[in-house]
C-alpha cells in the first residue's frame, strides 16, 4: 500500500470558501510570528469507539491508568469523564436500559425464568429499531475562546498559547481547584494525587515540532481532525452539507460557525459535528466563560452589599448611642 | 482513584514541567512536516475521489443549521455529568466562616469609631485580626500544592475572584495588623485610620467569596449570582457582630451598654436579611434550587435555619436565661453561619450533579428566557488582550518569576521536610 502524497486537503481543492472569521485573540501568553490558531474538529458520525485516541494521550502525555470499571450503571463506557487523568474521553452516547429489567448476578447460577417473571414483555421490534442508536463521540478540552478555565486561574498558570490553545503550566499551577467549577463543559479537573489541574494541551509539545496531537494522529477513521481553525471549520461545513444531502437532517456543528453573539464560549478551537440534541452528548445547549458572564454584576451586587452593611453597623451605633444620651440609657 | 498509582512522570522530576535534550541539536523529528503536514495522510479525505465532503453551506445557513440543532427538543435521558463538583473540602467554608467573621469586625471597629466608643473599636480590630489570622493556613491546606501558596500573588487579576480574594486578605491583614499595631503602640489616630482602611478592604473580603461561588459553572451558584454576594455578606456581618459581642462581653462590656445594643440589633437586622434574601433566592431559582433542598445540603440548611431562628427567638423572649440570651443568641449566630458556609458549598456539590438544572441553564441562555437561566447580558468582561500586571512588561516579569520561583522553593523545602 502506498501512501497518497502528502498534499493539503484544503490548499489543493479550496473551494469557493464562505468567510469563516475567527475572534480576536485572548491573552495570549507566548508569541511567535506567523502562527495561526489551530484547532480539533470530531466528527462522531465517523466514530467507531475503538478508543484509541484515549490510549495515544495517555501513553504520549504519560497519564496513569484509571482501572477498567464499568461506571454508569448499563453503560458500557468505562472511562465515563473527562478528568486529570483522562484528556480525551470517547463518551458512549447509548440509551440506557430501563431500570425495570431484570438485573442478572455475574456470578453463580442464572435464574433467567424466575428474573423474567412478571417482567412486560419485551417490544423486540422498538429494541431492534433503537439498536443503532448507539453513537460515539470523542470528547476533549474545548479550548474555548472565552475560556472559563483560563478566566478564573488566580496564580496565572493557564495561559493561551499563540496557537490559540489553552494549557496549563504544571511548575506554576498551585492546585487550588477555581478551574474546576469555573469549566462550563466540566473538562479540566484536580489530580488527587499530583494535586495540579491538568488538561488537554493539544498536544502543545508535539506541535512545537512539527507533529500532530496524539490523539488525531491515532485516529484510525479520521473522525478527529486537526489542522488550522479556518480550514478545519471550512471541512466541517463541507461535512455538514453532505450528511445533510444524505439526509442526515439532525446534524449541525457544535462550537463553529455561529452568529455572532450566539457562539458558545465564544467559539470552540475543539468543535464537533453532531447529529441530536447537545444534551445527549452531556454537552449545554450553550454555554459561555461563567466569569464573563457573572463577575461584573455579582461583584457590583456584592460590594454595594458590603458598604450597605458597613453602613448599617455604623447606623445601628449612631442610633443606640443617640438613644442612650436621650433616655439617659 | 489514588490508591496504588504509580504517578512517577517519565520525564522530569514532580513539580517541574518535564524537560530533555536532543541527541542532536537541530536535527529533524521523524514523521514531521511543515505546518503539521503529517497531519493530511488521510486515505479518504484529503481526496477528491470520496464523498466525504461537498462543498461547504454558505456561512448564514450553516449558523441557522447549528442553531437548529442546538435548539431541537431536548432528550429524555440526559447524559451527564456537565459540570464538574468543586474540589474543596471542609477548609473552605472553614475560610469563608473566618474571613466573613474577620470582615464582619472590621464593619464593627468603624461603626464604634464613628459612635465614639474607642475601646470597644480596638477590641473588634483585635477580633478582626484573630479570625483573620487562620485564614491563609485554611487556604493553603486546601490547595493541591499547599507549597505553593505564594503563587497566588505572582499576578494581579481582577478578573478572577479568587485573585483579587487573596490579595484582599493579605491587604486586610497587613492593614489590621499595623491598626492593631498603632493601638498598642498608643497611636489613636493611626489606628483609627488604619482601621477605616481596614473596613474598606473588609467590604471586598466578606463579599466576595460569594462572587467567587457564582463565578462558577454551578447552576445554582452561577444562577444565584446576584444575591449570593448579598446573602454572604450579610452572614458575615451577622457572625462579625455576634463574634465581637462576645468578645467584648468577655472584655467587661457592661450589658446593655450602646455598643452591645446596637451589636444586638445589626446582628439580627443581618440574620434576618440573609433569611429574607435566601429564601427570595430560593424561590426565584425554582428547580435549580432543587439541590438546596435534599441530602446533606438540606439537613445543613435546616441545621442553620433552625439555629439563626433559635438565636432570633431567644434575642426576643428572653426566657429563665435572663441577660445571658444575648450570650446563647450570639453563639447560636455563630453556629447558624458556619452551618451556612458548609450548606452552601454542599449544595454548590449537589448541583453539580444535577444533570437537569445544568442542561436547562444551557437552555435558558439558547432562547433567552429568564426562566431557566439568564442569558449573558448587560455589562461583561469580553474578552481582550490584557497583561497580567500592571506596569512596565519588565519588572511585571521580574516579579512573576521571582514569585514562582520562591513558590518552587517553598515546596521543595516544605515536601522534603515532610518526607
Amino acid at each position: 500500500m502506498t501512501r497518497p502524497e502528502a498534499s493539503h486537503p484544503v490548499e489543493g481543492t479550496r473551494l469557493a470558501a464562505p468567510s469563516f472569521t475567527t475572534t480576536v485573540p485572548t491573552e495570549i501568553a507566548v508569541r511567535r510570528d506567523g502562527a495561526e490558531r489551530m484547532g480539533f474538529f470530531t466528527d462522531t458520525t465517523v466514530c467507531i469507539g475503538c478508543k484509541a485516541c484515549e490510549v495515544a494521550c495517555k501513553q504520549w502525555n504519560d497519564l496513569p491508568a484509571d482501572g477498567s470499571q464499568f461506571r454508569k450503571g448499563g453503560s458500557y463506557d468505562h472511562t465515563g469523564e473527562l478528568n486529570a487523568s483522562t484528556w480525551r474521553h470517547v463518551r458512549f452516547v447509548e440509551l440506557l436500559e430501563p431500570a425495570s429489567l431484570p438485573r442478572l448476578p455475574a456470578h453463580g447460577e442464572l435464574d433467567l425464568v424466575g428474573a423474567a417473571a412478571g417482567m412486560a414483555e419485551v417490544d423486540v421490534a422498538a429494541a431492534v429499531a433503537r439498536m443503532d442508536d448507539w453513537i460515539f463521540m470523542s470528547d476533549v478540552c474545548k479550548h474555548c475562546t472565552n475560556a472559563g478555565c483560563l478566566d478564573a486561574c488566580p496564580t496565572g498558570a493557564l495561559i493561551r498559547t499563540e496557537l490559540e490553545t489553552v494549557i496549563v503550566q504544571p511548575d506554576v499551577c498551585n492546585g487550588c481547584g477555581y478551574c474546576v467549577p469555573a469549566c462550563p463543559f466540566g473538562v479540566i479537573d484536580r489530580d488527587p494525587v499530583d494535586g495540579r489541574a491538568a488538561k488537554c494541551t493539544l498536544c502543545y509539545d508535539r506541535l512545537q515540532d512539527g507533529l500532530e496531537p496524539a490523539c488525531a494522529k491515532s485516529c484510525p477513521t479520521d473522525s478527529i481532525q486537526f489542522g488550522p481553525y479556518d480550514e478545519l471549520v471550512e471541512v466541517a461545513a463541507g461535512r455538514v452539507a453532505e450528511l445533510r444531502r444524505r439526509g442526515v437532517e439532525g446534524a449541525y456543528l457544535y462550537g463553529a460557525g455561529d452568529d455572532p453573539g450566539h457562539e458558545l464560549a465564544g467559539g470552540l478551537g475543539a468543535f464537533f459535528l453532531l447529529t441530536e440534541p447537545p444534551e445527549r452528548y452531556g454537552l449545554p445547549a450553550a454555554a459561555d466563560s461563567p466569569i464573563q458572564e457573572n463577575v461584573v454584576p455579582a461583584t457590583i451586587a456584592a460590594v454595594g452589599a458590603g458598604l450597605a452593611a458597613a453602613a448599617a453597623a455604623t447606623a445601628a451605633f449612631l442610633h443606640a448611642a443617640r438613644r442612650a444620651r436621650r433616655g439617659g440609657r | 482513584m489514588s490508591d496504588g498509582r504509580d504517578t512517577t512522570p517519565a520525564l522530569g522530576t514532580h513539580g517541574r514541567p518535564a524537560s530533555w535534550r536532543r541527541a542532536r541539536e537541530g536535527a529533524p523529528v521523524a514523521g514531521a512536516r511543515s505546518r503539521w503536514g503529517d497531519a493530511i495522510w488521510s486515505f479518504i479525505y484529503g481526496r477528491e475521489d470520496t464523498s466525504y465532503r461537498a462543498a461547504p453551506l454558505p456561512a448564514g445557513e450553516l449558523a441557522a443549521v447549528n442553531r437548529a440543532g442546538r435548539s431541537a427538543p431536548p432528550p429524555e435521558q440526559l447524559a451527564g455529568p456537565f459540570v464538574k463538583p468543586p474540589v474543596w473540602t471542609w477548609e473552605v467554608p472553614l475560610y469563608f466562616w473566618f474571613g466573613g467573621i474577620a470582615s464582619g469586625a472590621s464593619f464593627v471597629a468603624l461603626a464604634c469609631d464613628v459612635a465614639g466608643d474607642r475601646r470597644s473599636a480596638r477590641i473588634a480590630r483585635g477580633v478582626a485580626l484573630g479570625t483573620v489570622a487562620p485564614a491563609p493556613l485554611l487556604l493553603m491546606a486546601d490547595l493541591g500544592r499547599p507549597g505553593r501558596f505564594l503563587n497566588m500573588l505572582r499576578i494581579f487579576k481582577p478578573r478572577s475572584p479568587m485573585n483579587l480574594g487573596a490579595w484582599s486578605l493579605v491587604a486586610f491583614s497587613a492593614l489590621d495588623a499595623a491598626a492593631v499595631g498603632a493601638d498598642l503602640l498608643g497611636v489613636r489616630r493611626a489606628g483609627r485610620g488604619l482601621g477605616a482602611a481596614t473596613a474598606v478592604v473588609g467590604g471586598y473580603l466578606g463579599s466576595y467569596t460569594g462572587v467567587l461561588l457564582a463565578t462558577t459553572a454551578i447552576p445554582l451558584w452561577a444562577r444565584s449570582r446576584l444575591l449570593l454576594g448579598p446573602i454572604f455578606v450579610s452572614t458575615a456581618t451577622a457572625t462579625g457582630a455576634a463574634a465581637t459581642r462576645l468578645a467584648l462581653v468577655a472584655a467587661g462590656l457592661e450589658r446593655g451598654h450602646p455598643t452591645d445594643r446596637a451589636l444586638g440589633t445589626l446582628a439580627d437586622g443581618a440574620m434576618v436579611t440573609e433569611l429574607a434574601l435566601s429564601t427570595l433566592n430560593e424561590r426565584r431559582l425554582r428547580h435549580a434550587a432543587a439541590a438546596m433542598r435534599g441530602g446533606r445540603a438540606g439537613a445543613l440548611f435546616a441545621l442553620a435555619r433552625g439555629a439563626v431562628g433559635a438565636g432570633l427567638l431567644l434575642r426576643r423572649a428572653r426566657g429563665p436565661l435572663g441577660p445571658r440570651a444575648d450570650d446563647a443568641a450570639s453563639v447560636l449566630f455563630l453556629a447558624g453561619g458556619l452551618a451556612f458556609r458548609y450548606a452552601w458549598l454542599e449544595a454548590g456539590v449537589a448541583s453539580a450533579h444535577d444533570d437537569e438544572a445544568a442542561a436547562r441553564m444551557g437552555r435558558g441562555r439558547l432562547t433567552a428566557e429568564d426562566e431557566h437561566g439568564a442569558g449573558p447580558r448587560g455589562a461583561r468582561l469580553r474578552s481582550r488582550e490584557r497583561p497580567p500586571l500592571r506596569g512596565a512588561p519588565g519588572p511585571r516579569r521580574a516579579w512573576s518569576e521571582a514569585v514562582r520561583r520562591a513558590s518552587l522553593a517553598v515546596e521543595r523545602l516544605t515536601t522534603s521536610r515532610a518526607a
